[in-house]
C-alpha cells in the first residue's frame, strides 16, 4: 500500500514536471489510477531521462521507455553508445541530470541514499569481468551478497546451495575463482546476483568475455531465470545472443534511442 | 546481530593483518604522542604541587602560630586590610589549619617524614596576600614588618621560593603540549592513511558490497572499528611508559635529601591512573575520528 501511495504521489509530480507532453498530463489530471496501474504493471519506466558526463555531448539523452515485469530486453549499439549507463542509472550508481527513473514503482532520483541499498537487495548486477573476490570460494563469493545484507546463516546454508545447483555449479563449491572457467565464473557471478531472488536483473555485456557456445550457456540460464518472473535488462553488442534469442531490442546510438522492438534481431 | 558484530571483529582483524606494518607504525605514532602528553600532565601536577601554595598570584604568605589567640589572628587580619595601596585586600584569604594541613598533604607528597611530624593542630595557619603593586622592595619591606607582629611564626615571598621553577614550569609546559599536539595529529593522519589503504585494498569487496545492497554503516564500521583499536592499542602502550615512566622518576626522587622541595615533584598514583583514562579516552577518540573520516571521504558511500 505504501508504494502505491509514494507511486500515486511521484505520478503527479511526474505529470507537472512534463507539461510538453500532453497525454503524461493527461494521465497525471486522473485521479494516478492508470499511473498506478501502468507503474504495478511496469518493473522499470524511464521519463525523458537524460546523463552527461562532463560537459561533453550527453551519455544518454532524452530516454524514455517501460519495461514490464518479467520482460527481458537487450540494449545493444556500439560501444559509447549509453548501454551500461542506461543500466548504471538503474540502480542508482549514477543520477540523471534531467528525467525520472521509476524501480517498483518508485522514483528512484528521488530516493532518500539511505534507502538505496534496500533498493540494490531488488536487483541483482551481472558484469563482463564477474567481478568475483579473488580470496574467497565459489560458496563464499555467493554467500558473501547474503551475508552482508544480514541473512542468517541457516538461510545462507539453504539458499546458496540452491542457487548453485541452479547454474549448475554443484559439486565446485569449494573452488576460488581462479580455478574455473570463465563460463563457470559467470555463472558464480549469476548465482551471486540471483540468490537473494531479486525482481530484476541487470547484465552489462555478460557474455562478453565468452566463446559463441560458453555464451550460448550463460544466456540459456539467463532465459531460464527470466521464466521464474524475473525481470531482466541486459547490454550486449553479441549479434548472435540477440538474434538467437528473439526478445524485445532497445538499440541506442550515441546515447539517443534510435529502435524499439519487439522480439527484434540485432541490425 | 551477533552474525554482524561477529563480521565485524572478523573484518577488523583481517584488515589489521593485511596492513601490518603501517598499522605497527600508527600504533607506534598514536603510543609515542599520548606518552608525551601524559608526560606533560604528569610534570605540570608535578609542578602544581610545589606550587599549589601560591596559586591564583599570591606573592605573601603570612604563617600564623597554631596556639595563636584569636585576638592576635584579629590583629593581623585588620593589619593587613589596612594597606589597600601595597594589598588587594579582596583577593586576601586566611587558610584555617585543617585547610592548610590539606594544602600541606600536597606539598609535601613525596615527604612523608615531613607530613608525619605536622598534624592539624600543630600546624600554622596562613594568610594568603596578593600584591597591587610590582615593585619588589616594597612587597619586602611589608613582609619584614609583619615578621614582628605578635603570633606570626614567619613569612615567605613567592619570588624567593619558586621564581626559577614557575618559568622553567611554562616553558617546559609550552613545550611538551606544543609537542604532543604535533604528535598527536600525526598518529591521527597515519591512522588516517593506513584506513585508506585497506579500503584501497578492499575496494572490490566494497564495490561488490554497495550493489548487493549493504548499507553504508555495514561497509564502515570495520574500518571504524580498526582506526579505533588502532588508537586504543597505541593508548594502551602509553600507559605502560607512563607507568614506568612514573615509577622510576619517583623513586629517583626519593634518594633526595628531604627538605629541598624536589620531594613535592612526586604525583600521587590516583592521579597517574587518572591521566591513563584520559590517555585511552584520547586514543580512542583519535583513532576513531581519523578513521571515521577517512572512511565517509574514500568509502564514497
Amino acid at each position: 500500500m505504501a508504494i502505491l501511495i509514494r507511486s500515486w504521489k511521484g505520478s503527479f509530480v511526474g505529470a507537472v514536471r512534463n507539461p510538453s507532453k500532453p497525454h503524461k498530463a493527461f494521465v497525471g489530471a486522473l485521479p494516478g489510477l492508470a499511473r498506478i496501474a501502468k507503474l504495478c504493471f511496469f518493473m522499470i519506466r524511464l521519463e525523458n531521462v537524460s546523463k552527461m558526463y562532463g560537459s561533453d555531448l550527453p551519455a544518454v539523452r532524452d530516454a524514455s521507455f517501460d519495461v514490464a515485469k518479467g520482460d527481458f530486453v537487450f540494449l545493444v549499439g556500439p560501444s559509447g553508445s549509453g548501454k551500461s549507463t542506461l543500466l548504471r542509472l538503474m540502480n542508482r550508481q549514477e543520477r540523471p541530470e534531467r528525467g525520472n527513473v521509476w524501480v517498483a514503482g518508485r522514483n528512484i532520483n528521488e530516493m532518500a541514499n539511505s534507502q538505496i541499498p534496500y533498493l540494490r537487495r531488488t536487483m541483482g548486477n551481472v558484469f563482463q569481468d564477474y567481478k568475483l573476490l579473488p580470496n574467497k570460494t565459489v560458496f563464499e563469493n555467493v554467500a558473501f551478497a547474503l551475508e552482508v545484507i544480514g541473512k542468517p546463516k541457516h538461510i545462507i546454508g539453504q539458499q546458496v546451495p540452491q542457487v548453485l545447483d541452479l547454474v549448475g555449479l554443484s559439486g565446485k563449491e569449494d573452488r576460488f575463482p581462479h580455478q574455473l572457467s570463465g563460463g563457470e565464473q559467470q555463472r558464480v557471478s549469476i548465482a551471486r546476483a540471483f540468490v537473494n531472488r531479486p525482481l530484476i536483473l541487470l547484465a552489462d555485456e555478460p557474455t562478453g568475455n565468452l566463446d559463441p557456445a560458453t555464451g550460448e550457456g550463460i544466456m540459456a540460464l539467463l532465459d531460464a531465470i527470466n521464466r521464474t518472473g524475473t525481470t531482466i535488462v541486459m547490454a550486449t553488442h553479441d549479434h548472435r545472443v540477440v538474434n538467437a534469442m528473439r526478445r524485445r531490442v532497445i538499440q541506442l546510438d550515441r546515447g539517443v534511442i534510435v529502435r524499439d522492438q519487439e522480439r527484434g534481431v540485432y541490425e | 546481530m551477533i552474525q554482524r558484530i561477529s563480521y565485524a571483529f572478523r573484518e577488523t582483524i583481517a584488515s589489521f593483518r593485511r596492513n601490518m606494518t603501517l598499522s605497527v607504525a600508527a600504533v607506534i605514532t598514536s603510543a609515542v604522542s599520548l606518552l608525551l602528553v601524559g608526560t606533560t600532565f604528569l610534570i605540570q601536577r608535578a609542578f602544581d604541587n610545589l606550587l599549589v601554595q601560591w596559586r591564583g598570584d599570591v606573592g605573601m604568605i603570612v604563617f600564623v602560630r597554631p596556639d595563636a589567640s584569636a585576638d592576635a589572628l584579629a590583629f593581623i587580619k585588620q593589619n593587613l586590610e589596612s594597606q589597600p595601596n601595597v594589598i588587594d585586600v579582596k583577593k586576601l584569604t586566611y587558610l584555617d589549619k585543617a585547610k592548610s594541613f590539606e594544602e600541606a598533604k600536597r606539598v609535601f607528597v613525596g615527604d612523608p617524614t615531613t607530613l608525619s611530624l605536622l598534624s592539624i593542630e600543630t600546624i600554622p595557619s596562613q594568610f594568603k596576600v596578593v600584591p597591587k603593586t610590582t615593585d619588589p622592595t616594597l612587597v619586602r619591606s611589608l613582609a619584614d614588618q609583619y615578621r614582628t607582629l605578635p603570633g606570626v611564626t614567619g613569612v615567605s615571598l613567592a619570588e624567593d621560593e619558586f621564581d626559577v621553577i614557575s618559568t622553567l614550569s611554562s616553558f617546559v609546559r609550552t613545550v611538551t603540549i606544543g609537542m604532543s599536539l604535533v604528535l598527536l595529529a600525526v598518529a591521527v593522519i597515519l591512522i588516517w592513511n593506513t584506513i585508506r589503504t585497506a579500503i584501497f585494498a578492499r575496494r572490490r569487496e566494497i564495490e561488490v558490497m554497495k550493489l548487493v545492497g549493504a548499507t553504508d554503516w555495514f561497509i564502515r564500521i570495520p574500518f571504524i572499528m580498526e582506526g579505533l583499536i588502532q588508537g586504543l592499542a597505541g593508548a594502551l602502550v602509553s600507559c605502560g611508559g607512563l607507568w614506568g615512566l612514573n615509577r622510576a622518576w619517583t623513586s629517583g626522587v626519593a634518594g633526595f635529601k628531604a627538605g629541598t622541595g624536589v620531594s613535592s615533584l612526586v604525583v600521587p598514583s590516583g592521579y597517574v591512573s587518572g591521566v591513563m583514562v584520559a590517555l585511552l579516552i584520547i586514543g580512542a577518540v583519535a583513532g576513531g575520528v581519523g578513521s571515521g573520516v577517512a572512511s565517509s571521504k574514500f568509502l564514497d558511500v
